[in-house]
């Protein structure tokens, strides 16, 4: 055995390589804060594994990115190995900063580190990158609205911004072309800078050896096994709680990106909740200040800060300034995360299912969809699907059957445009939740409401704006509104105003429909 | 922790700490070897469930002579719903019976054609030849021709295959 170890020695000098690599002398007294860096690589190591097997599944187009993150999702090793990528991205964020804190209390960054400081700030910039780009690829709700506004905010940047945004968005809308070039440079262009940029980070910090206390005592040590303890000990901490996350916690995937949703507020990932609320504390044409210049400020000042902070002292004590500094940016990053944290929007319906919703399983019911939408029939039940279509889609499924299996099917009854956009609610709520169930009457009511109602009223922020808002329909001036003043209304609104705009019902809906809406507008108080 | 004044550090020590570092990367290797491992052999899930389609009713057929009729099966591929588009023949034996054949020649997977002249499925590959109950009459095919479950069902007599 040692004669073969000593044959292959002698011609891959993997002796010279391990002496090279795991002999290095540690200065006296380094301790854990030194261990930060390593925390990086395994973080980083993790995202790039976990990322080149995600691409075995993933497939890069509008039509069918959604799908695939799905379907990774569906079973336990995809759900743990993307829940491992979302949740190490967060961890990597964090580690990023406690490494860069660390580096600048303990002045780690002075002379001869100026360029090793340069390549981790850089590095930092590529991470940012890879969650920037890497939150698009689901092609969910949030991902689609997250990179509208990002693209949005790089065209506020002095003099390039329309071509940063236009070379961002590759093509005229925010699709196909936006998702293949954000794909390619998240596995492709960034990993490449990102892996050439950690070999320099790592070769320059041992030429320069490692920073190590402010006054080391006594004599070196060796990284192996010393150092390399504290490195284990800290990496399996951190990538027992990452494998805790993702074991606990399903990575978030929302409905899928619909460009046409005016109601969906999109909101960043957490680590940039601070630049969020920076941004609304600057309206208007002084946006830009919140979203370039203040940021720009920031890295200029990163940059920079070993010429700011120049002679020898490393003793944080001694170098008020730079930690005052330091200290309001954290305190600064902390709080406007905090409040960005808090300032959510009450979503006005929560958890419940909008009345659209509710409208379209009701309409769907009766709209012969289990025809064939059943466990034995030619598609999947409505229940079961993953519905990854748009509107266009899937009323162009609904109005014309021969679109999909020519001979196939018997037409359904004609839909009309708004009864399509509920069964599309329905169904891109129900492959999320199930039906929670609803009495028979508010089902009834709610197709009505999503046929009818909904062209020119609101209710819980949902529909027109022609007629009045219908959240409180149950009391109108102070008072309770009764169940046969409404059914009036509905059927006959000239019966009550004479000048009344709303066209009369009564001849369009049978009785128990009147009765189930009048009914559940008269309970909305 | 190495104390300032660092003595040569004590072999037994040095050999513990290295222990327990390599046992440590080991597991961590090993751990995400496996995970990763599952991750990328593993089943392709949502394999197609059975279906039953309609292929038509007893009106459109004559008895016992072949009629192919295109079925567009739902099939999972993964993430991807893709439609094959399947050829089958249905013959009805006049009565409230059809046989439903695969039109896949058992030679090499060309689709054979009904020849109602010579009553008899032709391959137009091989020169395989089928009888009208799928039965292997002469050329190189191995078995008789695929037999599909078939139901006729209903007041309008649907026909419905299995896929």
């Amino acid at each position: 055995m040692s004669r073969l170890l000593q044959w292959l020695d002698a011609r891959t000098g993997f002796r010279t390589a391990r002496h090279v690599l795991l002999d290095e002398e540690i200065p006296a007294g380094t301790g854990w804060a030194f261990t930060l860096g390593s925390v990086l690589l395994a973080l980083i190591s993790i995202q790039l594994l976990t990322g080149a097997f995600l691409t075995l599944y993933y497939a890069p187009t509008p039509d069918h990115a959604y799908d695939s993150v799905r379907f990774i999702s569906s079973t336990t090793s995809g759900r743990l190995v993307r829940g491992l990528h979302h949740f190490g991205a967060s961890f990597l964020v964090v580690f990023l900063v406690l490494h860069l804190l660390r580096v600048v209390i303990l002045g780690s960054y002075k002379p001869p580190r100026e360029i090793t400081w340069l390549s981790g700030l850089a590095l930092m910039g590529l991470v940012l990158a890879f969650a920037l780009t890497g939150y698009l690829l689901p092609w969910d709700q949030r991902a689609y609205w997250a990179t509208v506004v990002t693209i949005n905010i790089s065209k506020l940047a002095p003099v390039a911004g329309e071509a940063m945004a236009a070379v961002m968005q590759g093509g005229s809308t925010i699709g196909a072309l936006t998702l293949t070039r954000w794909y390619s440079a998240h596995v492709i262009f960034l990993p490449a800078l990102l892996v050439g940029l950690i070999v320099a980070h790592l070769v320059l910090m041992r030429l320069q050896g490692s920073s190590g206390p402010l006054r080391p005592k006594g004599k070196p040590f060796a990284f192996y096994p010393y150092q390399a303890f504290r490195d284990t000990v800290v990496v399996s901490i951190v990538l027992l709680a990452v494998l805790a996350m993702a074991w606990n916690g399903m990575p978030p995937l929302e409905g899928p990106a619909d460009p046409t949703d005016a109601n969906y507020i999109p909101r960043p990932e957490w680590y940039f909740l601070g630049l969020f609320q920076l941004l609304k504390y600057f309206p208007g044409k002084w946006e830009v200040i919140g979203a370039i210049v203040i940021p720009g400020v920031v890295a200029a000042f990163l940059a920079l800060l070993p010429w700011i902070d120049r002679g020898p002292e490393r003793d944080p004590r001694r170098r008020r300034l730079v930690m005052t500094l330091v200290a309001a940016g954290v305190v600064a990053v902390v709080g406007l995360t905090t409040l960005g944290w808090r300032d959510r929007p009450i979503s006005a319906a929560g958890d419940a299912w909008s009345l659209r919703e509710i409208g379209g399983r009701t309409i769907a019911g009766y709209s012969g969809c289990a025809k064939c939408h059943t466990d034995t029939g030619l598609a999947d039940p409505l229940e079961s699907m993953a519905l990854s279509r748009g509107a266009e889609w899937v009323s162009g499924h609904v109005s014309d059957p021969e679109m999909i299996a020519p001979g196939l099917r018997e037409p359904p009854a004609q839909r009309s445009e708004r009864e399509v956009a509920a069964i599309l609610a329905y169904v891109r709520r129900v492959s999320r939740q199930p039906y929670p169930g609803y009495p028979a009457q508010t089902e009834v009511a709610a197709a009505v409401w999503a046929r009818y109602c909904v062209g020119c009223h609101r209710i819980d922020g949902d529909g027109g704006k022609d007629g009045p808002e219908l959240s409180h329909a149950g009391v109108k001036e102070g008072k309770p509104q009764d169940v046969a003043t409404i059914r009036t209304w509905i059927e006959d609104p000239e019966a009550i105003d004479p000048l009344a705009d709303m066209p009369s019902f009564g001849n369009r809906l049978k009785p128990e429909q009147l009765d189930a809406i009048s009914a559940y507008l008269a309970a909305r108080k | 922790m190495p104390t300032p004044a660092a003595a040569p550090p004590e072999p037994g020590r040095r050999k513990t700490l290295a222990l327990i570092v390599n046992m440590a990367v080991a597991g961590i290797g090993a751990a995400f070897s496996g995970l990763l491992g599952v991750f990328a052999v593993r089943p392709a899930r949502g394999a197609a469930t059975e279906r039953w389609i309609r292929a038509g009713t007893l009106g459109d057929l004559t008895p016992n002579v072949p009629v192919p009729r295109v079925l567009s099966v739902p099939r999972a591929d993964g993430w991807y719903r893709a439609r094959a588009r399947e050829t089958v023949f249905l013959v009805w034996d006049g009565a409230k019976q059809v046989k439903v054949f695969s039109a896949t020649c058992t030679h090499l997977g060309c689709q054979v054609l009904w020849d109602g002249e010579a009553k008899k499925f032709n391959c137009p590959c091989h020169g395989g030849t089928y009888d009208a109950s799928g039965n292997v009459l002469d050329g190189p095919p191995p078995r008789p021709l695929t037999t599909i479950d078939a139901r006729v069902e209903g007041t309008d007599e649907a026909v419905l295959v299995r896929v």
